[in-house]
């Protein structure tokens, strides 16, 4: 399990044998079964998670319906991450979608991580800039992109979503009607993505 | 502002003061730091950084205020404001060395203090403490950016409007009416509307 970690973290730092041991000592092994709150709106987001295993999603509720902000799986990190980093409640809800083994950290852990190694420390800074490059990454598709540009480049991002996340899900998450996403997954089982634009 | 050594130096003091407020940097690390700070000066309603060129820096306000915003079709959408103490640059553009799709404009006579992809990465290098202030500042930039894409989805015209008004009144004076609108996402006439509606009155009910 912390192979994965190791080589997800290798991908921003290269951390040393001790390093990585001062971070693997202060991480906890969470499970957790399908349709589970890790927190809800309101609580302080008290773990940022590694999943090992498993699909989780973050929302809100606008009325009384869900707006879903993000989805995340496999080798991706869930938290209702605002919270964490700011300590204060939650805007959102972070739910299991499957069965989750997840690697947590709490934030007094991390704290610590970071005052043991300055590499960790590093790691942190780039983890959250990513955090933000994402975040305006998506902001700007969805102001830039049609639903139908969004579509065809969230499925040839993530394949394998369209079969894991109920549709509703995905549409929402995309921000458009459910009959929209169906039409549109439609047309692609005709005309199998080719070319898409990037 | 006319602007010379002695208004270099207080903003110099000024910039020293704003970072001490995310994390402890002592004199002598700002020291330090100073040679990789390149003063850049704009007049007002200067673009800065233009659509499809590359972010080569940086920049944290000294003076002066800026904006930053996407051309959509015909349209100009305001997605921050920068006053002095905040940092603005096209992220994105800056860190995967990317052409900007953002264009960074002053809206009043604005100095930068301007750091360069490549001497971020050596202050990073050769301070120590600067690891620390980096991750500092950008969560406090996530946090930022997380908090107004939430209440665009979340709050109505009214609540953000009010909350921004109350928490930003002298951004609401320095900032054009459209701007502020758009960084909003509230139509314009709406805004005047419920600008009109928190004059001689109480903004707390």
């Amino acid at each position: 399990m912390l192979e994965m970690l190791r080589q997800y973290i290798s991908g921003y730092v290269a951390l040393t044998a001790e390093d990585f041991a001062a971070l693997g000592d202060k991480i906890v092994v969470r499970e957790f079964d399908r349709r589970q709150l890790l927190v809800k709106v309101g609580e302080v987001e008290g773990y940022l998670s590694f999943i090992v295993k498993g699909l989780a999603r973050m929302y809100f509720l606008k009325g009384k319906t869900e707006m879903i902000t993000n989805i995340a799986k496999e080798g991706e990190l869930i938290a209702s991450s605002s919270s964490f980093l700011s300590g204060k409640p939650s805007y959102y809800y972070v739910e299991t979608l499957e069965p989750c083994t997840l690697l947590s950290i709490s934030r007094a852990d991390l704290e610590l991580a970071y005052r043991q190694s300055p590499n960790i420390e590093k790691l942190g800074r780039l983890v959250t800039t990513y955090f933000v490059l994402q975040k305006e990454e998506w902001e700007l598709e969805c102001m830039r992109m049609d639903t139908r540009e969004r579509f065809l480049r969230f499925i040839g991002n993530n394949p394998e979503l369209l079969s894991r996340v109920p549709q509703k899900y995905l549409a929402s998450y995309l921000n458009m009607k459910p009959e929209t996403f169906s039409r549109l997954k439609n047309h692609i089982k005709k005309r199998p993505v080719a070319g898409r634009p990037s | 502002m006319t602007y010379n050594a002695a208004t270099y130096q207080a903003a110099l003091e000024k910039l020293h003061h704003h970072l001490q407020g995310y994390s402890p940097l002592s004199r002598g690390e700002f020291r330090q730091m100073e040679p990789f700070l390149e003063v850049r000066e704009f007049d007002k309603r200067v673009r800065v950084i233009q659509e499809g060129e590359v972010e080569r820096y940086l920049n944290v306000v000294a003076f002066g205020l800026a904006r930053k915003y996407l051309p959509v079709r015909n349209k100009e959408i305001t997605i921050q404001l920068a006053s002095e103490g905040h940092m603005i640059h096209s992220e994105l553009s800056f860190h995967y060395r990317i052409p900007s799709r953002a264009v960074v404009e002053t809206i009043e006579p604005t100095v930068f203090f301007s750091i360069s992809y490549d001497s971020l990465e050596q202050l990073y290098e050769e301070i120590p403490g600067f690891e620390r202030l980096g991750r500092l500042m950008i969560t406090d930039l996530f946090i930022k950016s997380d908090t107004r894409y939430f209440n665009q989805l979340r709050k109505s015209t009214r609540e953000r409007f009010l909350e921004y008004v109350r928490n930003h009144p002298d951004m609401v004076r320095r900032v054009p009416q459209k701007y502020l609108a758009s960084f909003l996402n509230i139509k314009p006439e709406t805004f005047s509307r419920l600008k009109h509606l928190t004059r001689g009155k109480s903004l707390k009910g």
